[in-house]
């Protein structure tokens, strides 16, 4: 077996090995519990592993194998096998941690599974020797190659192992009120070293929409493709599905009034109140005519449709949200406050907690004075960061060399 | 303002100018060739940009929307490839696929309308999916050259076929990368974490490795270059999963948070 000619062939046996190896494990311990690796246990495990590696690499010449899983005989079986169980991992449908472990078979908790681990870990530690090998016989040329294996070496192990020591936990502000515990996907609470208060909360949404749906069956209309008029400033009519619609009278902040055998809406700028539109709609053929008020309710008050025929009827759904915001003081256990306006794709960071608005009273819509917040903390990010940098580096080094690296291949051959 | 509606004229004249530049290609006349496609590029970019203007937002939201922009990119593609490797046949076939993506356009309209959800708001959005859109059309060429060489040459012999495959597949790759690395970065301010295993996610990384096993193979195994094609090939069908297979694989339903084009 040490005849110094391992191929392709020794390299497919060793993911088919490791897989058969990761369903003996799996047999034998069960899933992989992640949360097991916390602080410090997963530094000392990177410390022996990057210890190993370069272990490894220094017996390169005693050992065949470590030459052996530094050559493509090795690195492309590996990366088969990463792509073949991530495959799988795309094919059965993952259930999310927070579901508890008990309740789903292992195949749904891939990342918890000892093969796919197996396969990702044989990958890394191809990875890992190459970069020591290339890191040792350093040269100007081998920067792209550095780049692309490092980097995918140091943000595949922050990323694997700092995923215990990673904290995700939601909070429930409500204005006007100070908030400082919050709890994590199993319900636990937790009380935080730094308070949130709530001043406001404010959702801006985008212009209503009028649409058809079938009065059977409540689909949209056309089924299938949809279509909507919005009412932007400026709209004063439209077509829908052929019937004209011309838009009244509209109020943006109403209340519906009870007639005597209608319901119509009137001025209301306060808490609850909702849009409303008067609108007259006639069909293609002129024959139908149907007018009245439409609105999408609020939690005070209902939805109001106008049914046109016996086939439809108009509707306003709920408006879209274009942007909500929460504006809070953040009070640190050192003293620190900080006044931030914490909105989607923009949280506040502060002493390695980032904070995301994450929701709010959905029931309530804009009335909403809850604010939801997830708070982050991941202490191996940079490091993550570092590897998710330099393989950006190292995309860019192989878009502008793609060219050179053939005519040098093509001229060697 | 321009709207949909408008994208019939704006997409025959591209068209027109596209076949017009394919076909000066195939009779050798190369300045006219790349004058026309560059002519007909432009004006589909017009409609584009006008469209974006018109809709407030970048139009890289719907499935309709990223299409438009990946019948953008391939004849630009095509273009640089016809530039630096002067492959006759290539602009026609680049011309082809985007006629295809056109029509799909076509016959197919989606609705589109200004709202763009709060996670989208973001000036990470327009790079990521530009990114990924060019990575997309370098990835098509590449595996229409592989079809090419398994199927219609049935042999891939010469060096220069093989290495235009594996420039395109740098370029593709080296933009993929770029497109999921920057797709994290955003993950990270929009969600909270930057890889998350969401179907998405799962299915880049099984197309990134998968390409990354041609680029190995290639480079380590040069002589097999059959069983690189069909690698080729293979990705480009991971590739279609990632884009747009999810949206009806049950494996995927309901527990993606890249699903967008809900109305």
């Amino acid at each position: 077996m040490w005849n110094n000619s391992w191929s392709i062939k020794e390299g497919i046996m060793a993911c088919g090995g490791l897989i058969a190896i990761g369903l003996v494990l799996y047999l034998c311990t069960g899933p992989v519990e992640w949360s097991s690796f916390a602080w410090p246990l997963d530094l000392y495990i990177l410390g022996f592993y990057v210890a190993a590696l370069i272990i490894l690499f220094l017996l390169r010449k005693k050992l065949y194998f470590v030459r052996w899983a530094m050559s493509y005989n090795a690195a492309v079986p590996a990366l088969v096998a990463v792509a073949f169980m991530t495959f799988l991992m795309g094919m059965i449908k993952q259930v999310p941690v927070s579901v508890s472990a008990g309740d789903v078979s292992i195949f749904h908790r891939m990342i918890s599974f000892w093969p796919f681990i197996l396969v990702y870990l044989w990958m890394a530690t191809i990875v890992g020797l190459v970069s020591i090998k290339h890191l040792v016989s350093f040269r100007l040329s081998g920067i792209p190659f550095l780049l692309n294996h490092l980097g995918l070496f140091i943000a595949l192990l922050a990323a694997t192992l700092g995923s215990a020591d990673m904290k995700r936990l939601t909070m429930n502000t409500r204005i006007g009120q100070t908030e400082w515990r919050a709890t994590d996907y199993d319900g636990n609470l937790y009380e935080l070293p730094l308070a949130i208060e709530l001043l406001n909360f404010s959702i801006d949404e985008y212009p209503p929409k009028l649409m058809l749906i079938d009065n059977a069956t409540g689909n949209a209309l056309p089924s299938g493709s949809p279509e909507h008029l919005m009412l932007e400033d400026g709209v004063k009519s439209g077509k829908l599905c052929g019937w004209n619609i011309e838009v009244l009278d509209k109020i943006e902040l109403a209340a519906s009034v009870n007639g005597q055998d209608t319901i119509k809406y009137v001025e209301w700028p306060s808490t609850g109140a909702t849009y409303a539109a008067n609108v007259r709609a006639v069909s293609a053929d002129g024959k139908n005519v149907a007018s009245g008020w439409v609105s999408p309710g609020s939690f005070l008050f209902p939805y109001q449709a106008l049914r046109l025929d016996s086939i439809c009827s108009l509707v306003m759904p709920d408006r879209e949200p274009r942007r909500y915001s929460s504006d809070v003081i953040i009070y640190t256990e050192s003293g620190k406050k900080c006044n931030e306006t914490i909105e989607v794709n923009n949280p506040a960071e502060i002493e390695g907690w980032k904070i995301y608005q994450l929701s709010y009273d959905e029931t309530k819509g804009r009335w909403s004075d809850i604010s939801v917040f997830e708070l982050v903390k991941d202490p191996w990010l940079p490091a993550v960061y570092v590897g998710i940098i330099m393989m950006m580096l190292g995309a860019v080094c192989m878009f502008v060399t793609a060219q050179k690296n053939n005519t040098q291949k093509n001229s060697e051959s | 303002m321009i709207s949909w509606d408008y994208f019939i004229y704006f997409a025959a004249l591209s068209v027109l100018l596209w076949i017009a530049g394919a076909w000066k290609a195939f009779k050798g006349a190369r300045k006219s060739a790349c004058a026309f496609t560059a002519t007909g590029l432009l004006v589909f970019g017009t409609f584009i940009g006008l469209l974006w203007l018109s809709l407030e937002r970048p139009p890289l939201r719907t499935m309709g929307e990223t299409r438009l922009w990946y019948s953008f990119f391939l004849p630009l593609a095509g273009l640089i490839t016809y530039i630096r490797w002067k492959y006759k046949w290539i602009l026609s076939f680049s011309t082809i696929l985007s006629i295809v993506f056109i029509c799909v356009n076509l016959l197919k309209p989606e609705i589109h309308n200004k709202a763009l959800m709060p996670a989208l708001q973001s000036p990470w959005f327009a790079p990521h999916v530009i990114i990924y859109m060019f990575a997309y059309a370098m990835l098509g060429a590449a595996a229409i050259m592989s079809i090419y060489l398994l199927w219609i040459k049935k042999n891939p012999s010469e060096d220069k076929e093989m290495s235009l495959c594996d420039n395109l597949v740098y370029v593709g790759l080296a933009f993929m990368t770029l497109g999921m690395l920057t797709g994290a970065v955003w993950a990270k301010e929009a969600w909270g974490h930057y890889w998350s295993w969401d179907p998405k996610e799962t299915w880049a990384a099984v197309t990134w490795f998968s390409y990354l096993t041609y680029v190995h193979l290639r480079i380590g195994m040069s002589n097999k270059r059959k069983a690189a094609l069909y690698i080729l090939l293979l990705s480009f069908v991971f590739l279609q999963m990632c884009w747009w297979g999810i949206n009806y694989l049950p494996a995927a339903q309901g527990s993606s948070v890249h699903t967008y084009n809900m109305n």
